[in-house]
């Protein structure tokens, strides 16, 4: 049979090379170190009277003042949830009446705005939001706009300060035209933090949603800044705790390592974004090199895109059996948002940007991150090259057939 | 390039090993995920992405396309629809009869064999005798009689069997089959066996069926003397020999003699040799014979449920041929209305029916008897 793959022996896997940091992180060791007292001799609820758990709710308050600092806002604004679905969907609840988001969003935000109707614009081929398209959205009834900080699959960088000046700008329309209705921008920058600002004040937003899992930090630990213009409504009702606005006994724990990542994730930035860009534009070129027909999507000025992500497209192949073929090789990347793929879904970010089939479905979405070196993406390229290879000889197809499906693609 | 096969890969062990064997053998191989049911149901993920998962690494170690195929609506259709109807007249259907015939041996080989296909394969353990010289290929038990699924095989014409392969029908055991996925670094070899109906899984059908069916509630009656014992929630619910699930609280164990989904009554006993849990003929209807036709009375062994002991049996087709009586030369313990009873001559399955509730019809309570009397 042509082009069958020679069966895997593990004496062929010399690295293990993880590329898919976008869909969860290590844990920095200080990070765990901070948050280990609390889930052991600290363990108090931070709630109780006595001096123990006083000192375990001083803790809690000063990881919300750290979490505070990094975004320039003031402790009380910051929620603290069970991750960054939970602070979007909190988000949603503060308002009754029509949304506006774009169709690049996370599910936890393109789900909650589709189950109340909203309208969602469309992205641009190259995956960005157009501030124009959502002018044009925005009806004197639109009480949410929500538009994410960076696109976690293909990378897009969105111009959320433009997004930022089209909400001021009908915001002062209704208040010159006596309209009571209010609008408020959320951005979910779970996916940018580390990588981007997310000073509140840059950003221009009245919400921010931020994730631990996504800076080095604890899963199932988020939060939302809001404005002191939003009152949040709560989803989950109980004890009162969070300001009454997310009852449950507070992760202690999970929101210390949570400020310990954060802050150490802002410090790290200037240099990780050069590090992790220069070794993305390695990759890339790489695989450019052996593959000029390959489809890389995204922004295509660096600036525009997540540093440490690159999303590649082989035209005709099944990216999941190359993710398969890659496991083999002790290289993990993944196919785009992790959570479609666990539902063999095709992408819905790809299919707004109008992304044809034959290409998404070949899609791999490589994102590097703190543990990445020069020596893992070299490894890691050689792989995914040999992976391609071997797939293109099972199927017989020419690096012209593949020139072809591209070109009919992009 | 040798002849091409499209082998079902459900992502268990069976089908892996069937479509490595036919990789092995140097067949033009193509594997087909049958997409039967993603419904979630009430405390239970269907698991179909994660088996597509395992069937897609099985496909890829092997080097062969993977082609996930959408059955749904035939399953529905064929299979759900006839599974709840069948309990709402108070039946105890064997589905996977129904999935074989309409959907694996149905939809799925003629689709296959519309695309050009030699053979279809499954992961069955069950053996075929090709047919030679004009005559019909034949349906043996598979060389590991414990496995043996030609029980719910017995519905597949013989025309189909004829481009069918079940390449492990020859093995052994399940711990062979297990160890040659594992030599071959299939990655499913762990896999625990799936039994039970596959899109109702761990919840049970008990609970699929108050999902589906309305609750009615009403009496458990003990056979011999009428006196109401308890309540259930549908007398659909139940099945004849049945025991767990009565909820009497407490008292000796009981057994269920009959339903009455009519009435809405279950008939229980405590008494284990209650002459009516045993019967000494069944009436079948919707009979099947792998040959085509009926071949006259026979004195064939019978089964009565899966890897169920074979009896010697006398069968005797009535009217068309479409049903049959069978006697046993010894009474056997009741079979539920709607299960399939199955005839071998030797190892070659030759067909089987569905029992009738007109089996039973003679047999009543016996307090009426007494009331009346």
């Amino acid at each position: 049979m042509p082009g069958a793959p020679t069966p895997w022996d593990g004496k062929e896997v010399s690295r293990e090379v993880y590329l898919d940091y976008a869909a969860a992180t290590s844990m920095d060791p200080g990070a765990v170190r901070a948050m280990e007292p609390f889930l052991s001799n600290e363990f108090y609820n931070p709630s109780a009277p006595y001096a123990p758990a006083r000192r375990a709710h001083a803790a809690l308050e000063d990881a919300r003042a750290s979490l505070a600092r990094v975004m320039g806002a003031r402790p009380a604004s910051i929620t603290l949830t069970a991750g960054a679905t939970e602070a979007n969907n909190l988000a949603f609840a503060c308002v009754d009446g029509e949304v506006v988001t774009d169709a690049a969003e996370h599910e936890s935000v393109l789900a909650v705005a589709q189950a109340r109707g909203g309208v969602i614009v469309g992205v641009g081929p190259d995956g960005r939001v157009d501030p124009d398209e959502v002018a044009q959205a925005i009806t004197p009834r639109t009480e949410l706009v929500s538009v994410e900080a960076a696109n976690g699959e293909v990378g897009a960088i969105q111009p959320v300060r433009r997004v930022a000046a089209v909400v001021a700008a009908e915001r002062d329309r209704r208040l010159r035209a006596g309209e009571s209705c209010p609008i408020l921008l959320h951005v979910d920058a779970s996916q940018a933090a580390g990588y981007v600002s997310v000073a509140v004040s840059s950003l221009g937003a009245d919400l921010v949603t931020l994730s631990a899992a996504k800076v080095y930090g604890p899963k199932q630990v988020g939060l939302l800044w809001s404005s002191d213009r939003v009152r949040l409504r709560p989803l989950v009702l109980g004890g009162g705790q969070e300001g009454g606005v997310r009852s449950g006994t507070e992760n202690v724990a999970g929101a210390v390592a949570f400020a310990h990542s954060l802050e150490l994730a802002e410090r790290m930035r200037p240099q990780e974004v050069r590090r992790l860009a220069a070794l993305r534009d390695d990759l890339e070129g790489r695989l450019r090199r052996e593959f000029p027909w390959c489809v890389v999507s995204g922004p295509r000025q660096g600036r525009l895109r997540l540093p440490g992500l690159l999303h590649v497209s082989f035209p005709r192949l099944d990216a999941r059996r190359l993710v398969i073929l890659l496991e083999r090789r002790g290289v993990y990347v993944g196919t785009g948002s992790a959570c479609a793929a666990s539902r063999m879904r095709s992408s819905h970010v790809l299919a707004a940007m109008g992304v044809p089939d034959v290409v998404a479905q070949g899609s791999l979405r490589i994102t590097l991150g703190r543990q990445t070196g020069a020596e893992d993406v070299a490894y890691a390229s050689r792989q995914i090259a040999a992976c391609v290879r071997d797939e293109m000889a099972r199927l017989s197809l020419t690096d012209d057939d593949m020139r072809q499906a591209a070109g009919g693609g992009a | 390039m040798g002849e091409r096969v499209f082998v079902g890969l459900s992502g268990g062990v069976d089908s892996a090993l069937a479509a490595a064997l036919l990789v092995e053998c140097g067949y033009d191989v193509t594997a087909v995920y049958m997409r039967n049911w993603s419904r979630d149901l009430p405390g239970f993920k269907c698991a179909w992405a994660d088996d597509l998962a395992d069937a897609e690494r099985v496909a890829v170690t092997l080097g062969i396309d993977l082609e996930v195929w959408d059955c749904e609506r035939e399953y529905k259709e064929t299979v759900v629809d006839y599974l709840v109807d069948a309990y709402a007249h108070g039946l105890t259907p064997n589905p996977d009869v129904m999935c074989n015939q309409t959907v694996k041996f149905g939809t799925f080989a003629e689709r296959a064999f519309a695309r050009g296909a030699d053979y279809v394969a499954t992961g069955h353990y069950a053996r075929v005798r090709h047919g030679e010289g004009g005559r019909p290929a034949q349906l043996l038990r598979s060389r590991d009689e414990h496995k043996d699924q030609t029980y719910f095989l017995w519905r597949v014409p013989a025309d189909v069997l004829d481009r069918t392969l079940f390449p492990i029908g020859d093995y052994p055991s399940k711990a062979e089959v297990r160890a040659a996925c594992a030599e071959r670094g299939l990655g499913v070899e762990r896999k625990p066996d799936s039994d039970g109906i596959c899109f109702v899984g761990e919840v049970g059908i008990r609970t699929f069926l108050l999902d589906t069916l309305e609750r009615r509630p009403g009496d458990v009656v003990e056979w011999e003397t009428g006196r109401v014992l308890g309540h259930h929630d549908g007398a659909f619910l139940f099945t004849v020999g049945q025991r767990r699930g009565l909820d009497l609280g407490g008292g000796p164990a009981r057994y269920v003699v009959r339903t009455d989904v009519g009435e809405n009554v279950v008939y229980v006993t405590a008494d284990r040799s209650c002459p009516a849990l045993w019967t000494g003929s069944l009436v079948l209807d919707g009979c099947r014979w792998v040959a085509g036709e009926e071949g006259g009375a026979c004195e064939p062994v019978v089964r009565m449920r899966h890897t169920g002991a074979l009896v010697s049996a006398r069968l005797e087709p009535t009217g068309d041929g479409s049903s049959a009586t069978v006697r046993f030369f010894q009474p056997v313990r009741t079979v539920a209305p709607g299960q399939s009873v199955v005839a071998y001559d030797g190892e070659v399955c030759l067909g089987g029916g569905i029992v009738s509730p007109r089996s039973y019809e003679s047999v009543r309570p016996p307090f009426e008897a007494a009331a009346q009397g």
